[in-house]
């Protein structure tokens, strides 16, 4: 399992495919802390959603990123499909780690804040990006190539279901309110309500936590989905 | 000669449509077979049955006395972007496939040496030639100690020079004793090396030796020799015994077919043994009219 990570990991890195994501996610950066002072909890929630899209661009190019052939070759070598999908996605979360540190040090590190800056939010501001990027692999990761053949209907696929995503959490839809379907919704909307709130307030209650970890649960339960379903597939 | 592996009345299909209709045949050991046939007529299935890729809907495969076989296979598909040197590349592969470090590297030293790329072993691939890069795709199948090589249209893409570089590797590969199947188009390139095709139509084979390339570069020998000296190492060689007999008290005769490359050394094995050469001449050379058809 080493080995194949190890592997992903300099592919991606010498294919430099990872290069347009990571400049437009410095950019927004950039762009987002341009004026100072900045809300504290207001601007990691709006860097996080960023986020949220940007690491669908980089799941589709870190699972992209090797031969097609070569794919199949990799795939023999491992012996298993499990595994190769897994060593994939952990490629994934370990690219949004390093984000999400970046994301939350910029601000910090360049004094973007207004005063009152406390420990927890960084704690919540990297919940926050994290879940959501790890919400984004789940996700994404159904419109790579071993389901969608398409390249144009990856990308396509992709950016529909992370703005629909976005679009049930932002208006209140009425499907909401029936509460099987809720449970079933991407659980995006959990991380902007608990990030809307004042940056005043240093302390959450506990359900906050528990609603990040909903956050992780689904996009586990997604992944494990995923990763059945390349399984079942025969194509060699 | 002993099969390495003997398929039996193997039916496949997918979904509905049938591929191979109960199909047998054998592949023989350290020797090249080739699967020739039109586009879409199973060849690589049937690769993949004897690698054991995928599974038989009926039938049996049977492999070389319950001794296990190392398959290498190589796909049909040559990547094309590699972004490693064929070091780092084969060191990955082999790494993935759980190969211990030490004999790992002992092993790429080896396969650059047979596959005659000392020279680019520390080279980006994508730098490299169709030929080179296929050389590198059929590398990586022999990380492990293979038996039997699978390989999928080795040909396809290749100009001339690269062509006839894979034919001699091929029978270097025959001389270290490792099976071969490949599957292509055309017959006439492989002459030299095949010994064997197996030809797929219509969800059913013929399998023919390679008479033509047989006959074009054998050739027959007859030795005399004492009685007592033993042959029997050179028996299991290459060679086909066409008779042998006695020749008074002390001596006997010996007839045999070899092929022109194994020649040299099967003559100079019977020299060492004393004995004395009563005939070496090329085996008839007749065109046969099968092979044209493809
Ligand atoms: N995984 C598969 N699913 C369905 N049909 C397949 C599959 N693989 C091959 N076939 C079909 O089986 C037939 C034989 O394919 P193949 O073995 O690839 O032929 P060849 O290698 O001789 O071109 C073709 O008609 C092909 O469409
Ligand atoms: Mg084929």
């Amino acid at each position: 399992m080493k080995g194949l990570v190890h592997y992903h990991f300099t592919t991606y890195f010498r294919t430099y495919k990872y290069v347009p994501p990571f400049s437009v996610f410095i950019m927004m950066l950039v762009i987002n802390y341009t004026y100072v002072p900045n809300p504290i909890l207001d601007s990691y929630s709006y860097t996080s959603i960023m986020l949220f899209f940007i690491m669908g661009w980089f799941t589709i190019t870190i699972f992209h990123a090797e031969d097609e052939g070569q794919k199949q070759i990799t795939i023999m070598h491992a012996k298993n499909k499990k595994v190769y999908y897994i060593s994939l996605i952990l490629n994934c979360t370990l690219t949004a780690l390093v984000l999400c540190i970046v994301a939350v040090a910029y601000p910090v590190v360049f004094n973007a804040f207004t005063p009152g800056l406390h420990s927890i939010h960084l704690v919540m501001g990297f919940l926050a990006h994290f879940s959501l990027a790890v919400l984004s692999i789940a996700l994404s990761s159904f419109f790579t190539r071993g389901l969608v053949k398409n390249n144009v209907n990856s990308w396509w696929g992709v950016i529909s279901i992370l703005i629909g995503s976005l679009v049930i959490s932002v208006e209140k839809v009425e499907v909401l309110k029936i509460k099987l379907i809720n449970w079933v919704l991407p659980p995006l909307r959990y991380s902007m309500e608990i990030m809307s709130v004042d940056d005043q307030s240093i302390s959450f209650p506990v359900k906050v936590y528990g609603q990040f970890a909903w956050i992780f649960i689904y996009s586990l339960i997604v992944i494990t989905i995923f990763i059945a379903v390349m399984e079942k597939r025969k194509a060699l | 000669m002993n099969p390495i592996v003997d398929l039996q009345n193997v039916t496949k299909s997918y979904r509905d449509k049938l591929v191979l209709d109960a199909v047998s045949l054998s592949i023989p050991t350290n020797q090249v077979t080739a699967i020739v046939g039109k586009n879409g007529s199973g060849k690589s299935t049937l690769l993949k049955l004897i690698g054991g890729l995928i599974k038989a809907d009926r039938g049996e495969i049977l492999y070389r006395n319950g001794e296990p076989v190392r398959f290498g296979y190589v796909p049909e598909v040559t990547p094309t972007y590699i972004p490693f040197t064929p070091i780092e590349y084969l060191t990955h592969m082999g790494t993935i496939r759980g190969l211990q470090n030490k004999w790992l590297q002992q092993r790429i030293h080896t396969l650059l040496e047979i596959f005659h790329m000392k020279d680019n072993g520390n080279n980006r691939i994508v730098h490299f030639s169709k030929g080179m890069k296929q050389k590198v795709t059929i590398m990586q199948a022999m990380l492990e100690e293979t038996d039997l090589l699978i390989m999928d249209e080795p040909l396809s893409g290749l100009d001339l020079e690269a062509q006839t570089e894979m034919e001699e590797l091929l029978i270097s590969l025959k001389e270290r004793n490792i099976s071969v199947v490949l599957t292509c188009h055309e017959t006439k390139l492989l002459q030299r090396v095949v010994d064997q095709i197996i030809v797929i139509d219509q969800c059913n084979i013929i399998q023919t030796e390679n008479h033509q390339a047989q006959e074009k570069s054998m050739n027959r020998l007859i030795f005399e020799l004492t009685k007592t000296v033993s042959i029997d190492s050179i028996k299991q060689q290459n060679v086909i015994i066409k008779q042998e007999k006695e020749m008074g008290f002390h001596k006997k005769m010996i007839e045999l077919n070899v092929s022109e490359e194994h020649t040299n050394k099967i003559v100079s094995e019977f020299l060492d043994r004393g004995a004395s050469i009563k005939l070496l001449e090329p085996l008839h050379k007749k065109e046969t009219e099968f092979l044209n058809q493809f």
